[in-house]
């Protein structure tokens, strides 16, 4: 039970998700009072996003079980919402930038608003240590996002993948809640430190364990589009609105891995043999091989059919697939530098995918277009554009000297060294037919139609430079790494009590 | 000014040039020919910097072996690496010989390439280089070096070739590079190997590792080996035999490129490279360099004795130069070894200097005359230049009296010391090794010849052509380095006293390092006395018993080497002084033979040099076609490797890209049947739901769009496929 000083502490360690809900009230209240502001609600975000990160960023070193045993405060907490809030900032930076949001709306109070309110859902998400708390997390987000997808609503295709995204999620919700009942039914608890105490002392039937398990993980799935969850993924993605796609194909994955992992971590893992090397699950079933075949599913899957993309948006959708069954590939080796492997993967992995997006949107902007032969002779149209999403693509398809590839070097050291040698070896063929779709890019700015002589596009000296923002650190940590590492480190202990 | 400024302060010196190469790369065409002035203006700038940094180091902290730094660059748990920047008192010199020689050849080039077309470009390409060198000259470790071992090596390619529509020019950059790579592979696998071993690429973890008695895969000789793999980097820098085939091509960049590069910085990398490393060399591995480094000092002034072009001469003698250096190194000469280093910067800048304001002022003659055939670098279209060019002609005269090795020259101190080295390294090792001297001192008076015969040919006499009797001297740009460099090369810079630099400072700032090598590996002479560290007894008595082992053949060494008193840092040193003055007075003997020859020949043809030609045909078509190196790598490598590669090309062709084609169709198909699933069986499916549900009705059938149930379908499907595969 929660007595008043365990009350006082949490709500004092639940500072960044309170200043999220002011911020999200306060851009709704403004917005309605400034009316002839048009981004007035998108320049609060922005502030309450930086208070939020000051408060987040005071948690260091906390490990707190708060709101008796609701929500857990850790470093890796802290790290996957420090992945979110900066996601959640760019986004909103970017949406300054977005023709097409402005083309449908006047005002888009209600959109920051939103982004806002997915956030929260994701910091709750992340920290969320009891089942009806995920699942009210995931609702959360997902209510906001099913709303975002479908903002530019006089857009039919947009509007298509709002429904369908409602759907499926809908689908995907039940799902899960029907294996958080069964899970629920067999150990009498949602939280998951009780979940994991009942498992450690009493043995449960395995099928009933199993059955629930892959049920919850399809919640998790949806999250991050692992196959075969990932169907509702290209429709979206390519009917939402750019800054809605991106964000979701980071900041939304990066709250799904974070649960997904403290999950198994936080429910399963069996303490008596100690957490050095990889990590002991309880009940009879091999979670390793379930996570690593939804691994070679999604990059494979995700890899393949983005080679057949023609749409900007729907092969990044495909590419943020198979990127997800990299990560997958770093969760299935279930010890903690697979942990460590992910959160370095993730921060390179905004900045690179963010920044391609990015591009994606400015293009767009101008040529109203986003099929893949709209980039010939991109090189000579607007050549700084070209060379920043030139490494984007690199450092997406994992060649040094950019930072994938260094993301990409410790998903696979942690797989090899945990003795999935065929693993690794599926994820290097994978990463080489990536290269496929990635490289006809590049070519297509640089080879194709050099010739004729297209007009240059001229871009806002403010929209390069937020482009040269996420391209110079792609490369820099590429070549300097360490302090990322570092901090991956020091994060990479999911805190599970004691 | 304390010791923590010194390395900010000299990595402010290596990011300076870079700034130039920036500024004249990305608006050098709106810069105009103010771009040259930027250029010569920062790199005034870095050499009072450097001048800074090396004046604190060589005054306040010369005590102090290094400062250095070491910073992690990444750490993959098994796998450290380490890097960082240090500055000894060799890095402390080198730092002011790059910048004042870099700063010198801006200034020339602001007047010598002022008709060029792409002006700008030629200053950022040397900024480039400046800045890769200088890097060089401050790593204190393998990596570091080796980057910037290859960014000098693709900047001095891009100066090479930069008049590139000359098909010559563009062959010569190529050959340069190629020929490099050929050195840098040794060196590469040189540094992996002592990677490997003791897991750093920092020298001190290197040296500490090998001094500790931990050897390469346990096998001293594989230390050798890591050891002659290091050298091969420097064999292909400083164009050592039988890499040495670039150098003279590579006088077909411009001649201030020759100048910096060809002459003080870039070939003295190598040479540096081996001062830098000195601890890790076995006496095998030294004996190797000995080796190396006399042949090729012999075989290029032999060369240099028949050559034509002016600049030729000037670049065979550059070999022949570093091969007295790399000789010096191998005795272990080491100090003397790096101070001609020094000095043959200033007085090989100043030759080439000078080269190149008779060269354009051949040019600019020529232009006068409307004349567009004659060879402007051929010596024999030049004569009497000493009227028309006297500046020009007293600065080379000097400093030809300086290579030639004259008392008064800082050429003769270090010369004679490096001759000293040999005599003494022949002594106490005997045998073959007398080889060493003698064609040392061979070569020394044939440098003597070679350089006089180029100076009386090209500036005394008469004018053989019209030409040259219309040459002007040239602008003050091009003479004020002339002099100043010429003025370097006094004897005075080093040492007081005129016939013995032993004393002066260079001497004392430059001291052999201790060997890293365990004694039993290392020559007993270069094992610095025990004495003067007041090492413990014990630790004196094994020295010797280490000293009777090896020069057990010379039993009175034993005894000598036993008793040596804490004056000398070692045995060699201590017989090098021995031989200072026969090696003073031979060489003088020798260079003035020389000198006299020259003169009897070309100045008052006493001897017909047609009849000697004539008489020693063989020898002197052997000499003019430089021993047919170029055909021999022609007919054996280029052509080998030419059969070699046609013959891989096949395999490419059938064998592989059959491979990497059929590959790419299984997995285009692959992703075809995946890409025909999501159409044909999802949307199938599609349809087969949507016919499935299409019973309850037309109008909630519009509603849907059909795809999203059997996205459903197949999620429930996928669980069920789950559950099923792990129960």
């Amino acid at each position: 039970m929660m007595d008043i000083s365990d009350l006082i502490k949490s709500i004092s360690l639940f500072k960044p998700e309170t200043t999220l809900i002011v911020t999200f009230m306060l851009a709704m209240i403004l917005d309605m009072a400034f009316k002839k502001s048009k981004n007035i609600a998108g320049y609060i975000a922005i502030a309450g996003l930086v208070i939020a990160g000051i408060f987040l960023f005071q948690q260091t070193g906390v490990n707190y079980k708060a709101f008796a045993n609701l929500l857990v405060i850790d470093s890796f907490g802290q790290f996957m919402k420090f992945i979110v809030l900066m996601s959640s900032l760019i986004i909103i930076v970017f949406s300054f930038f977005s023709n097409e949001l402005h083309n449908a709306h006047t005002k888009l109070g209600e959109y920051y608003t939103l982004i806002i309110g997915m956030t929260f859902g994701m910091f709750l998400l992340v920290g969320s240590a009891n089942l009806i708390m995920i699942y009210v997390a995931i609702e959360t987000m997902s209510i906001s996002s099913y709303v975002l997808a479908g903002y530019t609503r006089e857009v039919k295709r947009a509007s298509e993948a709002s429904l369908k995204y409602v759907i499926f999620g809908a689908v995907s919700s039940g799902i899960m809640i029907y294996g958080i009942s069964i899970l629920f039914g067999l150990t009498g608890s949602l939280n998951l430190f009780e979940i994991n105490q009942f498992l450690s002392v009493n043995n449960v039937a395995t099928l009933p364990l199993l059955l629930s398990g892959l049920m919850i993980l399809s919640g998790f799935g949806y999250k991050i589009s692992a196959v075969p969850f990932h169907f509702w993924t290209p429709d979206v993605y390519e009917g939402a609105p750019v800054t809605i796609t991106a964000y979701l194909s980071v900041a939304s994955k990066a709250a799904g891995f974070a649960v997904l992992l403290r999950f198994f971590k936080t429910g399963l893992l069996d303490s008596v043999p100690g957490t050095s090397e990889a990590w002991q699950l309880l009940g009879n079933i091999d979670w390793h091989y379930v996570i690593a075949v939804l691994a070679v599913l999604t990059m494979t899957l995700g890899n393949l059919v983005a080679v057949w993309q023609t749409n900007m948006k729907r092969l990044l959708a495909y590419s943020s697939i198979a990127h997800a069954g990299y990560l997958l590939m770093a969760v299935s080796v279930m010890n903690d530098n697979g942990v460590s492997a992910v959160l370095i993967y993730f921060v390179f992995y905004m900045l690179m995918n963010l920044g391609a997006f990015f591009v994606v949107q400015l293009i767009a902007n101008k040529l109203d277009s986003e099929n893949i032969d709209e980039y010939n002779g991109l090189g000579y149209r607007s050549p700084v554009l070209a060379v920043c999403m030139t490494v984007f693509l690199i450092s997406l398809a994992g060649l040094p000297p950019t930072s994938g590839f260094i993301g990409k070097l410790y998903v696979f050291s942690s797989v090899i060294n945990s003795g999935y040698i065929w693993l690794a070896i599926i994820g290097v063929l994978n990463s080489v037919v990536s290269l496929y779709y990635y490289a006809k890019i590049i070519r297509n700015m640089y080879l194709r139609d050099v010739e004729s002589a297209k007009t240059k596009l001229v871009f806002s000296p403010v929209t390069i430079a937020i482009v040269l923002m996420l391209a110079i650190p792609s490369l820099l940590f590429g070549v300097y790494f360490t302090p990322i590492v570092e901090w991956a480190n020091y994060s990479m202990n999911i805190f599970v009590g004691n | 000014m304390t010791q923590d400024v010194v390395l900010p302060l000299s990595i402010l010196t290596l990011l300076i040039p870079l700034l130039s190469f920036l500024i004249n790369i990305f608006f050098g065409k709106k810069l105009g020919k103010i771009s040259g002035v930027i250029g010569t203006s920062i790199l005034g700038i870095d050499l009072g910097l450097a001048i800074i940094v090396a004046f604190t180091k060589l005054t306040s902290y010369a005590g102090i072996q290094v400062i250095q730094n070491r910073i992690e660059w990444f750490d993959l748990g098994s796998l450290q690496v380490n890097i960082g920047i240090g500055i000894d008192n060799i890095a402390a010199i080198m730092l002011i010989v790059v910048t004042l020689i870099s700063f010198l050849v801006h200034l020339f080039s602001t007047v010598y390439m002022g008709d060029d077309r792409q002006y700008s470009k030629f200053f950022a390409y040397l900024g480039l280089f400046t800045f890769s060198m200088l890097g060089i000259v401050i790593a204190n470790n393998f990596l570091i070096m080796y980057i910037f071992w290859e960014l000098v090596g693709i900047s001095s390619y891009l100066l090479i070739g930069f008049w590139y529509e000359k098909d010559s020019a563009s062959n010569a950059g190529k050959k340069a590079f190629i020929t490099n790579r050929i050195g840098d592979l040794g060196f590469f696998i040189g540094i992996m190997i002592l990677f490997f071993t003791y897991g750093s690429f920092m020298f001190e973890d290197v040296f500490a590792g090998i001094s500790s008695g931990v050897m390469p895969f346990d096998n001293p000789t594989m230390l050798t080996i890591a050891g002659i793999c290091i050298f091969m980097g420097a064999i292909g820098k400083s164009a050592q035999f039988p890499l040495h085939v670039w150098l003279p091509d590579a006088m077909e960049g411009p001649t201030p490129v020759s100048a910096l590069i060809h002459a003080a910085t870039m070939v003295a990398a190598g040479v540096y490279l081996v001062a830098k490393v000195f601890a890790m060399f076995t006496a095998d591995a030294l004996t190797f360099i000995a080796v190396i480094g006399t042949i090729t000092a012999f075989i290029s002034a032999t060369i240099a004795l028949t050559q034509v072009d002016f600049k030729k001469v000037l670049a065979y003698s550059t070999v022949s130069q570093l091969g007295f250096m790399i000789m010096s190194l191998g005795v272990g000469g080491y100090t003397n070894g790096f101070f001609h280093l020094v000095t043959h910067a200033w007085f090989k800048a100043a030759l080439f200097l000078a080269a190149g304001s008779v060269i354009h002022a051949m040019h600019q003659a020529m232009h006068h005359m409307h004349d567009h055939h004659t060879d402007p670098q051929d010596i024999n279209n030049m004569g009497g230049l000493r009227k028309t060019m006297p500046w020009t002609y007293r600065t080379f005269l000097f400093v030809t009296l300086a290579l030639s090795g004259i008392p008064l020259t800082s050429g003769f101190l270090s010369k004679d010391g490096i001759l000293a080295g040999t005599l003494a390294y022949a002594n106490l090792t005997g045998g073959w090794h007398w080889i060493i001297p003698v064609l040392g001192f061979t070569a020394a008076g044939m440098t003597a010849f070679y350089m006089f015969r180029l100076t009386i040919v090209a500036f005394h006499g008469e004018p053989k052509t019209e030409i040259a009797k219309h040459t002007k001297e040239n602008k003050l740009p091009i003479v004020l380095p002339l002099v100043v460099l010429a003025f370097m090369s006094l004897w005075i810079f080093y040492s007081p006293n005129p016939i013995d630099a032993s004393k002066g400072w260079f001497h004392k700032m430059i001291v052999q390092p201790k060997s890293a090598v365990p004694d039993a590996y290392q020559w007993s002479f270069l094992i610095n006395n025990k004495t003067e560290e007041a090492a413990p007894a014990v630790h004196q008595a094994e020295g010797a018993t280490h000293t009777a082992e090896i020069t057990a053949e010379n039993p009175h060494e034993v005894t000598k080497a036993g008793h040596t008193t804490g004056h000398y840092l070692n045995k060699f040193q201590e017989e090098t002084h021995h031989f200072h003055y026969i090696a003073m007075i031979l060489s003088l003997l020798i260079a003035g033979s020389g000198i006299l020859l020259a003169f009897l020949i070309y100045q008052y043809k006493t001897i017909s040099a047609d009849k000697l030609e004539a008489r020693f045909k063989f020898l002197h078509t052997f000499s003019y076609n430089k021993w047919y190196f170029d055909e021999l790598y022609q007919a054996t490598a280029i052509n080998g490797l030419l059969v070699i590669s046609k013959a891989l090309s096949w395999f490419d062709n059938y064998v592989v890209d059959g491979l990497v084609n059929l590959s790419s169709y299984v997995t285009r198909g692959f992703g075809y049947i995946v890409g025909l699933f999501d159409n044909y069986v999802i949307d199938g499916a599609v349809n087969l739901v949507a016919n499935f549900t299409g019973y309850c009705g037309n109008k909630m059938r519009k509603l849907q769009t059909g795809h999203i149930q059997s996205y459903v379908v197949f999620v429930l499907l996928g669980i069920l496929i789950l559950l099923y595969f792990f129960i």
